[in-house]
This record gives C-alpha cells, structure tokens and sequence, in this order.
C-alpha cells in the first residue's frame, strides 16, 4: 500500500467501511511508516474530538418564547406574501399589457376610409368606359395622354374656335 | 402521537401540535445550530427561526422525505445563511497560522504563546470554523452530529458517492490545519 491511499483508508476506517483485507493491509502499513501513523493519530483526534462535543442546553422556556414570535410573524405573513406577489406581477402585468397592445394593433379591423363623391364614383360605378382604362393606366404619364386625346375626342367643335 | 398526524395537525394550525413537534426536535436543531455557532444565545435564536421558517413551509411539506430530514435541511440553509452574514470574522488567525509552519523566532514565540492560551480542542474548532462552507458542513453533520451518510445525503441533497468523497476531503483539509501544532506538541513531549 502507498502512503498516497492510506490517507482514503485512515478517514473510511474511521466510519468503519473497511473490510477486514483492507484493514490488514493498512495495519501493516502502518506499522512500517511512522508519517502515516501520525495522520493515523491526527485523525482518531479529530474523530474522538468532534463526536465527544458537550452540548449546553437549550435556553429554557423554548415553546414560550416562540409562541409570541409565531403570532408576531402572523401579522406580517399575510403582507409579506402579498408584497412578494405584487413585486412579481409587476412584470407580468407589464408585460400583458405590451402583448395586448401590440394584438390589437395588428387583429383590430382597420375603420374604413370614406370615400369621396368622386373617388365613389370612379371606383364603383364609373361614369365612363373611358375613366375605366384610364383608372388601369400603369403610370402618371399615360394618364395624361389618354386624359388629353380623351379632351381631344369628345366635342371637338365645342372646343375650336370659329371665327 | 403519531409524527405524521402531528404534522397533518399542524398543517392546520392546531398549534398544540406543532408544539410537540417542537419539543422533539428542538435539541437536535439546537445541537446543530451550536455546533456551528458555538454560542448559545445564537443557537437559541436560530433554533427560534428554524421553527418560525418549518411553521410556515409546513403546508409545502408533502411526505416525500422524512420530516427529520426536511427539518434538518430547513435548519442547515439557515444557519448556512447566517454563517455567511456573521461567519467571517469567525476565521481567526488559524488560517495564517497553519499555512506557515514556524520558522522566525517571533513566530515560534507567538505560536508557544497561541498554545499555551488555545488547547487543542479549541484549535481543532477554529480550524474547523475556518474550512470552506461545505466542508464544515458535512464534518459538522458526519463527525459531530454522527448523521448517517444516507441522512446526510438527504439533507444537504447530495449523492451518497458525492457525501462521501467530501467528506474524506474535508477531514483532509482538517488535518492538514492541525497537523503543524500536532507535530510541535509531539516534538516537546519527546523532549
């Protein structure tokens, strides 16, 4: 046996967890390294050191002297508690709020805009064939020009001047 | 009475239950919180709060483990919290002590004038006092309290193989604080 392991044993020794081979073999360790038994006498002064402790007694009067401080804390468990809760719901209600906001934000059915007279008319009942491809035009620029052949168009003799 | 109709009681707030609750357990929780504290004022007071704390977590207490153990790991947290409130101060000049083994002259005279002061009981519990957290723990619950491994496992929610390599360091680390003032010991009784 080493004197590495030997420190292991002494401390399971002590506990009585070693089977009667290990032992043997510690006690003939032993008995050829005096550094080994010096622990071995540290550590039985440890062992019978702690598990002799005295102990005073408990101040007399034990249940007596609780009972008030039981009552006392009563008082103050309930608001405790409740403090602890409100402090918790802090957050959470924060965070309710945030989720319920941004909800309605986004599934709440939009107010429709009202419409003009015009835009009603251009967009549900148009007046004119015309104000129907002109409505389809892809840009700005082919609106005017359709707009202004359109002009061009309709009542030719209204818009010359006749001397 | 049966302990776990006692607790059922309880529960319920007949306080002449957790009365008798309270004076079966009182001296363990006390023991413990002296073998931490080493005062008795202390102990007294923290065996107080333990049972203030048991009385209001009783109705979390669902019999999965014994009500000894529940208690023990209630009492142990506790004391754990106050030992990191006030437990400082506590570590003595042991540690500065142990960690240089003599040498100067002055330092030989200081520590002659430490043991002639400190027997060695009172060395081994500031030496003790002076370990980590865990390992005062678990030598206070193994070597003190004489718990059982499985009790302590229970308590501290550890696993047997876990308690028992703690336990074997800490009572290393422990022998090693002392051993300096052992061996001076030893050489003077040789002279």
């Amino acid at each position: 046996m080493k004197c590495k392991t030997v420190e292991t044993f002494l401390s399971k020794d002590l506990d009585g967890l070693l089977s009667s081979m290990e032992k043997n073999s510690l006690e003939e360790h032993l008995r050829g390294c005096s550094s080994c038994k010096k622990k071995r006498d540290e550590y039985v002064f440890i062992a019978e050191t702690l598990g002799s402790e005295d102990f005073p007694e408990a101040k007399p009067y034990f249940w007596e002297r609780l009972q008030p401080r039981l009552k006392e804390s009563r008082k103050y468990a309930f608001w405790s508690e409740w403090k602890q809760w409100s402090l918790r719901a802090v957050p959470v209600s924060i965070v309710f709020v945030a989720v319920l906001a941004l909800g309605l934000m986004l599934f709440l059915p939009q107010p429709a805009d009202e419409l003009s007279q015009t835009g009603d008319l251009l967009l549900n009942n148009p007046p004119l064939p015309e104000t129907v491809i002109l409505l389809e035009a892809e840009t700005g620029e082919n609106k005017s020009i359709q707009l202004i052949f359109m002009a061009m168009e309709e009542k030719p003799d209204l818009r010359r001047y006749i001397p | 009475m049966e302990e776990t109709r006692l607790i059922e009681q309880s529960k319920q707030g007949d306080e002449e239950a957790f009365a008798i609750l309270v004076k079966n357990y009182k001296t363990k929780v006390f023991n413990l919180a002296y073998s931490f504290t080493r005062n008795r004022e202390t102990a007294d007071d923290l065996t107080q709060e333990v049972f203030i704390k048991v009385y209001y977590a009783l109705e979390k207490f669902r019999f999965k483990s014994k009500f000894g153990t529940w208690l023990y790991r209630i009492a142990v947290n506790h004391i754990k919290d106050h030992l990191r409130k006030h437990g400082k101060e506590r570590h003595i000049s042991i540690d500065a002590l142990s960690r240089e083994p003599s040498l100067s002259e002055n330092e030989i005279q200081k520590k002659e004038r430490v043991q002639e002061t400190v027997d060695r009981k009172k060395l081994l519990y500031h030496a003790l006092r002076s370990l980590p957290e865990k390992h005062q723990i678990i030598l206070t619950l193994r070597d003190i309290q004489g718990h059982s491994y499985e009790d302590i496992a229970g308590i501290l929610k550890l696993s047997p193989g876990t308690v028992d390599s703690r336990l074997h360091r800490a009572r290393k680390m422990l022998r090693k604080k002392i051993a300096p003032f052992f061996s001076q010991e030893g050489d003077e009784n040789e002279m």
